[in-house]
């Protein structure tokens, strides 16, 4: 049997234990957002811009991510208000960031891999990087956003600017080691191959490879930092 | 009264454009840091001609290759301050190489007869965003922004004493090296999270049970189908023991997410009056609650990173299944073994601060 195949099925049966009905909407939430990304790489591949895409498609996954794993509906709404409002913002910030930073395509520790491949394949590397910084970002968004949605909604009455501002830290200081984590795990692989070839830190600092991760978590620390506050307001809003 | 009032809302507003200008000051003053670097670097002054030519590769791909003469001038090294000439030949897709323009400033080699643009310089972006984050965090955070600022500058130190010794003792204790890591960073960061009470135990103790056991249902599965269809082969700048670095990767990419999760149910349930039955059902609701969004935030960030890799193999003749197998793979299965830590991370800490609360109180 395919190894990732039985993952997921173990995964189900996680859920299934642990979550019950809502396990089993969590699990085809990820599914969903599985399709949804596969999708993304088909129609950017097949002559789509690929910033519109990741908008599009991006919409769905928050969608996804929110209403199917959130039980209260009244959290859910409040909190995909906030992520669009986030998103908004976001493309602007990863649009200006990816261009200024020239960190599109690959780098030259990829140069060994891309061998044998034709590499003037006709469609934009640049907003390929801006697809991928902005759907990288989604996931914290939509977390965040259902986490203060949900606090804010406990709080009810007692919602005041104190209670709520305990909120707004806490969120995004947890946020912060996840994205955190996040980041150091994916790129343990390349921070080895830097220390062992002894990469002088000026290097590192302009390394188009390293720029460009950095700068994705940035671009999601950013995210969760501005999806906190304004979700906050919409839930001052809606209540 | 009402002039006075007006002013501090613009204060209010005001204090929202300082993540900008942090970004704008930084940007501006790494303009200046040419000096700072053995590497020679120019600045381009102007463009004087390009030179476009189409092309067609054996897939029936349609791109454009041009090669940019350009006028720059040094900013460091001891023609500092003279003017050269480059050239600069990049495909209008860009998958390795781009555009240059008037005021960028480049890393340049010298080919076998002329000059060249070798790469970017990146400095002023990257620490512009990164004061921009910082700022934008103290705006957001205030005091609570100090100790998390302090926990993450702690682990990258241990991060990073710990990347020495691994490569010092040439990858032979990779795994202890890195198990051990990840206690470390867990035990450093619950401090922050708890200071020092019950709830660190328990936050630390159910978020290495909980990795722990994702791993080990994760490397039970590979063993058992064989390794189908995960290619470990394409674990990324890995000459040697690409497995260790999958799980290394695993671990500590998901360590983050479960810390916070463990975290939110331990700090409620440690709040909750009732018998620890009702808290352990209440740590289930919670966990519920938070563990789709974060297994969501982990997915989110490691399959956006293969989007480039998929463009490539799909337009360079690939079928989409076996470029989801090959490129999005391993991205699957990190995302699938985090998820395992994610759900588990909730029965045990509900399991186990529903139990300690009642012995610290009795």
């Amino acid at each position: 049997m395919n190894a990732i195949f039985l993952l997921g099925l173990v995964l189900l049966g996680l859920m299934l234990l642990v979550g019950g009905a809502q396990g089993i909407s969590n699990f085809l939430a990820l599914l969903a957002n599985t399709l949804l990304m596969i999708l993304a790489v088909i129609l950017m591949a097949g002559g789509f811009a690929p910033v519109g895409v990741a908008v599009v498609i991006g919409l769905l996954v928050l969608a996804v991510t929110i209403f199917m794993s959130t039980s209260h509906v009244q959290v859910a709404t409040t909190a995909f208000v906030a992520a669009l409002l986030v998103m908004a913002g976001v493309v602007v910030l990863v649009v200006g960031g990816t261009w200024l930073s020239h960190t599109a395509g690959f780098g030259p520790e990829d140069a060994e891999e891309l061998e044998g491949y034709s590499l003037a394949i006709g469609v934009n590397f640049e907003q390929i990087a801006m697809a991928s910084g902005l759907l990288g970002t989604l996931g914290a968004i939509a977390e965040a956003a259902c986490a203060v949605a949900a606090d804010v909604g406990e709080l009810g009455a007692a919602a005041t600017p104190a209670a709520l501002r305990a909120v707004q830290e806490t969120i995004i200081g947890t946020a912060l080691n996840t994205l955190f984590f996040g980041f150091f795990g994916g790129f343990s692989a390349l921070f080895i191959w830097f220390t062992q070839l002894h990469y002088p830190w000026l290097q590192v600092l302009n390394d188009q490879l390293f720029v460009g991760e950095l700068i994705q978590v940035l671009f999601a620390v950013i995210a969760v930092a501005l999806t906190v506050p304004i979700t906050i307001w919409v839930a001052k809003r809606r209540a | 009264m009402t002039k006075s009032c007006s002013k501090t809302t613009w204060v209010n507003w005001g204090r929202w454009l300082l993540p900008l200008v942090a970004f704008a000051v930084v940007f501006a003053l790494a303009r200046f840091s040419a000096p700072l670097y053995h590497a020679p670097i120019v600045q381009v002054t102007a463009l004087t001609s390009s030179h476009r030519q189409a092309v067609v590769d054996n897939f029936g791909n349609h791109d454009v290759t041009v090669t940019q003469h350009v006028t720059a001038r040094w900013l460091n090294t001891k023609r500092r301050g003279q003017h050269v000439q480059l050239t600069n030949q990049y495909t209008k897709s860009g998958a390795v190489d781009s555009p240059v323009a008037k005021g960028q400033q480049l890393f340049v080699t010298h080919g076998s007869r002329t000059w060249q643009v070798s790469d970017h310089k990146r400095d002023g972006v990257v620490l512009g965003l990164f004061a921009m984050t910082l700022t934008l965090l103290l705006l957001v955070m205030r005091r609570r922004f100090w100790l998390t600022a302090a926990s993450i500058g702690l682990n990258t130190l241990l991060f990073w004493a710990a990347l020495h010794i691994e490569v010092a003792s040439h990858q032979e204790l990779a795994f202890v090296l890195f198990a051990a890591l990840a206690v470390a960073f867990t035990v450093a960061t619950t401090l922050f999270i708890t200071r020092w009470t019950w709830l660190t135990v328990v936050v630390s103790t159910s978020t290495i049970l909980a990795t722990a056991a994702a791993v080990l249902i994760g490397y039970t599965v590979f063993a058992a189908t064989g390794y189908r269809g995960i290619h470990l082969e394409t674990v990324k700048y890995v000459t040697q023991a690409p497995q260790l670095l999958f799980f290394v990767q695993v671990i500590i990419g998901s360590l983050g997410a479960v810390m916070d999760e463990c975290a939110d149910i331990a700090v409620a349930l440690f709040q909750l009056p009732g018998p620890a039955r009702a808290r352990f059902n209440a740590g289930l609701s919670i966990g519920r609650n938070v563990m789709g969004p974060l297994i969501a935030v982990l997915f989110m960030l490691f399959i956006a990173e293969t989007l480039t890799e998929a463009v490539l193999w799909l337009r360079n003749g690939n079928a989409i299944s076996t470029t989801v197998a090959w490129v999005m793979g391993l991205g699957f299965a990190q995302s699938l073994v985090s998820a395992f830590g994610i759900v588990l991370a909730v029965p045990l800490t509900s399991g186990l601060a529903a139990w300690l609360a009642k012995e610290v109180r009795a």
